[in-house]
Protein backbone atom coordinates (compact mmCIF):
# COMPACT_ATOMS: atom_id res chain seq x y z
CA UNK A 1 0.00 0.00 0.00
CA UNK A 2 1.72 3.10 -0.75
CA UNK A 3 0.41 6.64 -0.12
CA UNK A 4 -2.13 9.00 -1.97
CA UNK A 5 -1.50 9.80 -5.52
CA UNK A 6 -2.72 12.50 -7.01
CA UNK A 7 -3.95 13.42 -10.54
CA UNK A 8 -1.46 16.64 -10.78
CA UNK A 9 1.38 14.09 -10.10
CA UNK A 10 0.50 11.73 -12.96
CA UNK A 11 1.44 11.84 -16.87
CA UNK A 12 0.13 9.73 -19.94
CA UNK A 13 2.97 6.98 -20.19
CA UNK A 14 4.13 6.47 -16.79
CA UNK A 15 4.60 3.31 -15.78
CA UNK A 16 3.02 1.80 -12.42
CA UNK A 17 5.69 0.19 -9.95
CA UNK A 18 5.47 -3.44 -11.05
CA UNK A 19 3.73 -6.04 -8.00
CA UNK A 20 5.13 -9.44 -7.68
CA UNK A 21 3.32 -12.15 -6.39
CA UNK A 22 4.27 -15.83 -5.87
CA UNK A 23 1.00 -17.71 -4.97
CA UNK A 24 1.78 -21.17 -2.82
CA UNK A 25 -0.37 -23.90 -3.11
CA UNK A 26 -2.04 -23.23 0.86
CA UNK A 27 -3.03 -19.63 -1.06
CA UNK A 28 -4.24 -21.38 -3.80
CA UNK A 29 -6.45 -23.50 -1.05
CA UNK A 30 -7.49 -20.26 1.02
CA UNK A 31 -8.68 -18.24 -2.20
CA UNK A 32 -10.78 -21.78 -3.10
CA UNK A 33 -12.22 -21.57 0.27
CA UNK A 34 -12.75 -18.01 0.58
CA UNK A 35 -14.68 -17.99 -2.79
CA UNK A 36 -16.27 -21.64 -1.98
CA UNK A 37 -14.55 -22.74 -5.61
CA UNK A 38 -14.25 -26.19 -5.34
CA UNK A 39 -12.87 -26.86 -8.72
CA UNK A 40 -10.42 -29.69 -8.49
CA UNK A 41 -7.73 -28.08 -10.66
CA UNK A 42 -6.55 -25.73 -8.41
CA UNK A 43 -5.79 -28.07 -5.37
CA UNK A 44 -5.81 -31.97 -7.03
CA UNK A 45 -2.34 -32.47 -9.12
CA UNK A 46 -3.26 -35.65 -10.73
CA UNK A 47 -6.97 -34.61 -11.69
CA UNK A 48 -5.37 -30.94 -13.19
CA UNK A 49 -3.11 -33.89 -15.34
CA UNK A 50 -6.57 -35.35 -16.32
CA UNK A 51 -7.07 -31.93 -17.75
CA UNK A 52 -4.04 -31.31 -19.34
CA UNK A 53 -2.34 -29.60 -16.74
CA UNK A 54 1.12 -29.80 -15.79
CA UNK A 55 0.44 -29.05 -12.04
CA UNK A 56 -2.34 -26.87 -10.26
CA UNK A 57 -3.41 -23.70 -11.88
CA UNK A 58 -4.06 -20.52 -10.34
CA UNK A 59 -7.22 -18.79 -10.00
CA UNK A 60 -8.50 -16.66 -12.61
CA UNK A 61 -10.30 -14.59 -10.49
CA UNK A 62 -7.05 -14.57 -7.79
CA UNK A 63 -5.14 -12.80 -10.81
CA UNK A 64 -8.37 -10.91 -11.51
CA UNK A 65 -7.75 -10.03 -7.45
CA UNK A 66 -4.34 -8.86 -8.14
CA UNK A 67 -4.88 -6.78 -10.92
CA UNK A 68 -7.33 -4.82 -8.87
CA UNK A 69 -5.29 -4.87 -5.70
CA UNK A 70 -2.77 -3.45 -8.04
CA UNK A 71 -4.44 -0.51 -9.52
CA UNK A 72 -6.38 -0.01 -6.14
CA UNK A 73 -3.09 0.77 -4.51
CA UNK A 74 -1.84 2.28 -7.22
CA UNK A 75 -4.65 4.76 -6.77
CA UNK A 76 -4.32 5.40 -3.05
CA UNK A 77 -6.99 5.70 -0.47
CA UNK A 78 -8.82 8.52 -1.88
CA UNK A 79 -8.41 6.54 -5.57
CA UNK A 80 -11.72 5.39 -6.87
CA UNK A 81 -11.73 2.19 -9.79
CA UNK A 82 -14.10 2.83 -11.88
CA UNK A 83 -13.93 -0.13 -13.84
CA UNK A 84 -11.32 -3.01 -15.14
CA UNK A 85 -11.44 -5.85 -17.78
CA UNK A 86 -9.22 -8.47 -17.72
CA UNK A 87 -9.05 -11.53 -20.49
CA UNK A 88 -7.36 -14.80 -19.65
CA UNK A 89 -4.39 -15.78 -21.76
CA UNK A 90 -2.24 -18.26 -20.30
CA UNK A 91 -2.28 -20.62 -17.62
CA UNK A 92 -0.72 -19.17 -14.37
CA UNK A 93 1.60 -21.46 -11.77
CA UNK A 94 1.81 -21.72 -7.76
CA UNK A 95 5.65 -21.26 -6.75
CA UNK A 96 6.26 -18.91 -9.51
CA UNK A 97 6.77 -15.08 -9.71
CA UNK A 98 3.72 -13.06 -11.64
CA UNK A 99 4.60 -9.74 -12.00
CA UNK A 100 2.15 -6.95 -12.32
CA UNK A 101 2.83 -3.92 -14.97
CA UNK A 102 0.74 -1.16 -16.12
CA UNK A 103 1.18 2.15 -17.85
CA UNK A 104 -0.99 5.37 -17.90
CA UNK A 105 -2.46 5.55 -21.92
CA UNK A 106 -5.02 8.19 -21.21
CA UNK A 107 -6.56 11.23 -18.58
CA UNK A 108 -9.74 13.11 -19.08
CA UNK A 109 -11.02 15.42 -16.30
CA UNK A 110 -9.93 13.58 -13.18
CA UNK A 111 -10.31 9.91 -14.55
CA UNK A 112 -7.22 7.95 -15.26
CA UNK A 113 -6.77 4.94 -18.05
CA UNK A 114 -4.38 2.41 -17.20
CA UNK A 115 -2.99 -0.52 -19.17
CA UNK A 116 -2.05 -2.99 -17.12
CA UNK A 117 -0.84 -6.83 -17.30
CA UNK A 118 0.34 -9.83 -15.50
CA UNK A 119 3.43 -11.60 -16.73
CA UNK A 120 5.08 -15.01 -15.56
CA UNK A 121 8.63 -15.77 -14.75
CA UNK A 122 9.27 -16.44 -18.32
CA UNK A 123 8.04 -12.92 -19.33
CA UNK A 124 4.82 -14.75 -21.15
CA UNK A 125 2.13 -12.30 -21.09
CA UNK A 126 -0.49 -14.04 -18.89
CA UNK A 127 -3.57 -11.26 -18.01
CA UNK A 128 -3.86 -8.33 -20.31
CA UNK A 129 -6.19 -5.69 -18.69
CA UNK A 130 -7.41 -2.22 -18.95
CA UNK A 131 -8.48 -0.05 -15.68
CA UNK A 132 -9.68 3.16 -15.26
CA UNK A 133 -9.68 5.35 -12.05
CA UNK A 134 -10.52 8.39 -10.29
CA UNK A 135 -7.92 10.46 -8.71
CA UNK A 136 -8.09 13.53 -6.25
CA UNK A 137 -6.61 16.49 -7.13
CA UNK A 138 -4.54 18.49 -4.61
CA UNK A 139 -6.29 20.56 -2.57
CA UNK B 1 -32.87 -17.60 -23.92
CA UNK B 2 -30.16 -15.19 -24.42
CA UNK B 3 -30.94 -11.88 -22.27
CA UNK B 4 -32.98 -13.97 -19.82
CA UNK B 5 -32.27 -14.33 -16.16
CA UNK B 6 -29.90 -17.40 -15.60
CA UNK B 7 -31.11 -18.01 -11.94
CA UNK B 8 -33.47 -16.70 -9.09
CA UNK B 9 -31.65 -13.27 -7.98
CA UNK B 10 -29.74 -14.11 -4.83
CA UNK B 11 -29.67 -11.37 -1.77
CA UNK B 12 -26.74 -11.72 1.04
CA UNK B 13 -25.51 -9.79 3.72
CA UNK B 14 -21.51 -9.08 2.74
CA UNK B 15 -20.13 -9.10 6.00
CA UNK B 16 -16.48 -7.74 6.83
CA UNK B 17 -15.42 -11.06 8.04
CA UNK B 18 -16.18 -12.69 4.70
CA UNK B 19 -14.45 -9.85 2.97
CA UNK B 20 -11.59 -9.74 5.20
CA UNK B 21 -11.58 -13.48 4.70
CA UNK B 22 -10.93 -13.13 0.46
CA UNK B 23 -8.76 -10.15 1.04
CA UNK B 24 -6.46 -12.49 3.24
CA UNK B 25 -6.40 -15.21 0.44
CA UNK B 26 -5.59 -12.47 -2.64
CA UNK B 27 -2.82 -11.25 0.08
CA UNK B 28 -4.43 -7.66 -0.02
CA UNK B 29 -4.16 -5.88 3.39
CA UNK B 30 -5.52 -2.29 2.30
CA UNK B 31 -6.23 -0.83 5.02
CA UNK B 32 -9.96 0.35 3.59
CA UNK B 33 -10.88 -3.24 4.07
CA UNK B 34 -9.88 -3.55 7.34
CA UNK B 35 -9.41 -0.14 9.57
CA UNK B 36 -12.06 1.55 10.46
CA UNK B 37 -10.40 4.63 11.19
CA UNK B 38 -8.54 4.80 7.68
CA UNK B 39 -11.82 3.84 5.50
CA UNK B 40 -13.25 7.46 7.29
CA UNK B 41 -10.15 9.28 6.70
CA UNK B 42 -10.72 8.35 2.88
CA UNK B 43 -14.60 9.49 3.20
CA UNK B 44 -15.88 6.36 4.01
CA UNK B 45 -18.73 5.22 6.61
CA UNK B 46 -17.30 2.16 7.24
CA UNK B 47 -14.47 -0.71 5.75
CA UNK B 48 -14.90 -1.35 2.71
CA UNK B 49 -15.40 -4.87 0.43
CA UNK B 50 -12.29 -5.72 -2.05
CA UNK B 51 -14.05 -4.76 -5.59
CA UNK B 52 -14.35 -8.04 -7.19
CA UNK B 53 -15.01 -10.01 -4.15
CA UNK B 54 -18.54 -8.81 -4.83
CA UNK B 55 -18.62 -12.12 -7.82
CA UNK B 56 -18.06 -14.12 -4.77
CA UNK B 57 -19.58 -12.88 -1.64
CA UNK B 58 -23.18 -14.56 -2.54
CA UNK B 59 -22.65 -18.18 -3.55
CA UNK B 60 -25.28 -20.06 -1.63
CA UNK B 61 -24.07 -23.27 -0.12
CA UNK B 62 -24.24 -26.04 -2.01
CA UNK B 63 -24.83 -29.91 -1.02
CA UNK B 64 -21.41 -32.51 -2.03
CA UNK B 65 -24.37 -34.17 -4.36
CA UNK B 66 -23.69 -31.42 -7.18
CA UNK B 67 -20.14 -31.42 -6.95
CA UNK B 68 -19.21 -32.94 -10.30
CA UNK B 69 -16.09 -35.24 -10.87
CA UNK B 70 -13.83 -31.82 -12.01
CA UNK B 71 -14.86 -30.31 -8.88
CA UNK B 72 -17.33 -27.65 -10.33
CA UNK B 73 -20.62 -27.33 -8.64
CA UNK B 74 -23.94 -28.65 -11.32
CA UNK B 75 -25.53 -26.31 -12.71
CA UNK B 76 -28.63 -25.14 -11.45
CA UNK B 77 -31.94 -23.53 -12.48
CA UNK B 78 -31.89 -22.35 -16.28
CA UNK B 79 -28.33 -22.22 -16.14
CA UNK B 80 -26.96 -23.54 -19.63
CA UNK B 81 -25.67 -27.26 -18.86
CA UNK B 82 -23.11 -27.70 -21.30
CA UNK B 83 -21.78 -31.23 -22.35
CA UNK B 84 -18.16 -30.70 -22.29
CA UNK B 85 -15.16 -31.72 -20.80
CA UNK B 86 -13.58 -28.81 -19.72
CA UNK B 87 -14.70 -24.74 -18.79
CA UNK B 88 -12.04 -22.33 -18.22
CA UNK B 89 -12.80 -18.57 -17.10
CA UNK B 90 -12.06 -16.46 -19.59
CA UNK B 91 -12.19 -12.99 -18.18
CA UNK B 92 -13.96 -10.00 -16.71
CA UNK B 93 -15.34 -6.98 -17.49
CA UNK B 94 -15.89 -4.73 -14.70
CA UNK B 95 -17.98 -1.45 -13.83
CA UNK B 96 -17.33 0.13 -10.10
CA UNK B 97 -20.64 2.18 -9.77
CA UNK B 98 -20.95 2.73 -6.00
CA UNK B 99 -18.18 1.82 -3.04
CA UNK B 100 -19.78 -1.55 -1.59
CA UNK B 101 -19.45 -1.36 2.26
CA UNK B 102 -18.98 -4.57 5.02
CA UNK B 103 -22.63 -5.05 6.00
CA UNK B 104 -24.01 -4.31 2.49
CA UNK B 105 -27.23 -6.28 1.45
CA UNK B 106 -26.64 -7.14 -2.04
CA UNK B 107 -28.79 -8.57 -4.66
CA UNK B 108 -27.35 -10.19 -7.57
CA UNK B 109 -28.91 -10.86 -11.34
CA UNK B 110 -27.06 -12.92 -13.61
CA UNK B 111 -28.30 -12.73 -17.63
CA UNK B 112 -27.27 -14.84 -20.71
CA UNK B 113 -25.58 -12.65 -22.41
CA UNK B 114 -24.51 -14.52 -25.59
CA UNK B 115 -23.13 -18.05 -26.53
CA UNK B 116 -21.13 -18.47 -29.42
CA UNK B 117 -19.26 -21.45 -30.80
CA UNK B 118 -16.30 -20.53 -32.02
CA UNK B 119 -13.43 -21.91 -33.88
CA UNK B 120 -9.73 -21.71 -31.12
CA UNK B 121 -6.04 -22.81 -32.31
CA UNK B 122 -6.73 -25.99 -30.39
CA UNK B 123 -10.04 -26.84 -31.62
CA UNK B 124 -13.44 -25.58 -30.89
CA UNK B 125 -14.69 -24.29 -27.78
CA UNK B 126 -18.37 -22.34 -26.86
CA UNK B 127 -17.83 -18.98 -25.58
CA UNK B 128 -20.70 -18.28 -22.68
CA UNK B 129 -20.79 -14.54 -21.45
CA UNK B 130 -23.05 -13.28 -18.71
CA UNK B 131 -23.70 -10.49 -17.07
CA UNK B 132 -24.42 -9.84 -13.42
CA UNK B 133 -25.86 -6.51 -12.35
CA UNK B 134 -25.36 -6.14 -8.13
CA UNK B 135 -27.50 -3.64 -6.54
CA UNK B 136 -27.13 -2.72 -2.82
CA UNK B 137 -30.17 -2.43 -0.21
CA UNK B 138 -31.24 1.45 -0.90
CA UNK B 139 -31.83 0.08 -4.49
CA UNK B 140 -28.34 1.73 -6.30
CA UNK B 141 -26.93 -0.45 -8.40
CA UNK B 142 -23.02 -0.72 -7.11
CA UNK B 143 -21.43 -3.23 -9.62
CA UNK B 144 -22.12 -4.85 -13.20
CA UNK B 145 -19.65 -7.27 -14.34
CA UNK B 146 -19.68 -9.00 -17.97
CA UNK B 147 -17.92 -12.96 -17.60
CA UNK B 148 -16.59 -15.01 -19.96
CA UNK B 149 -16.13 -18.88 -19.79
CA UNK B 150 -14.66 -20.73 -22.23
CA UNK B 151 -16.11 -24.17 -22.71
CA UNK B 152 -14.55 -27.01 -24.77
Amino acid sequence: MTGQRYLEDVSIGDDMPPMVKNASRAQLFLFSAATNNPHRIHYDRDYAAVEGHPDVLVHGPLQGAWLSQFVVDWAGPKGRLLGMGWQNRARAFPERDLTFKGKVTAIEGDEVSLDVWEEDDSGALLMPCTARVRLPRRA
Amino acid sequence: MIGQPLSEPVTGTITARDARRFALAAGDLNPLYFDEAAARDAGYRTTLVPPVFLAWSLTPPRPLEDVRVDGLYRGEGKRVTLNVKRVMFGGEEWEFLEPVFAGDTITSVTRLKSLEEKAGGSGPFVLQMTETTYTNQDGAVVARAVGRSIAR
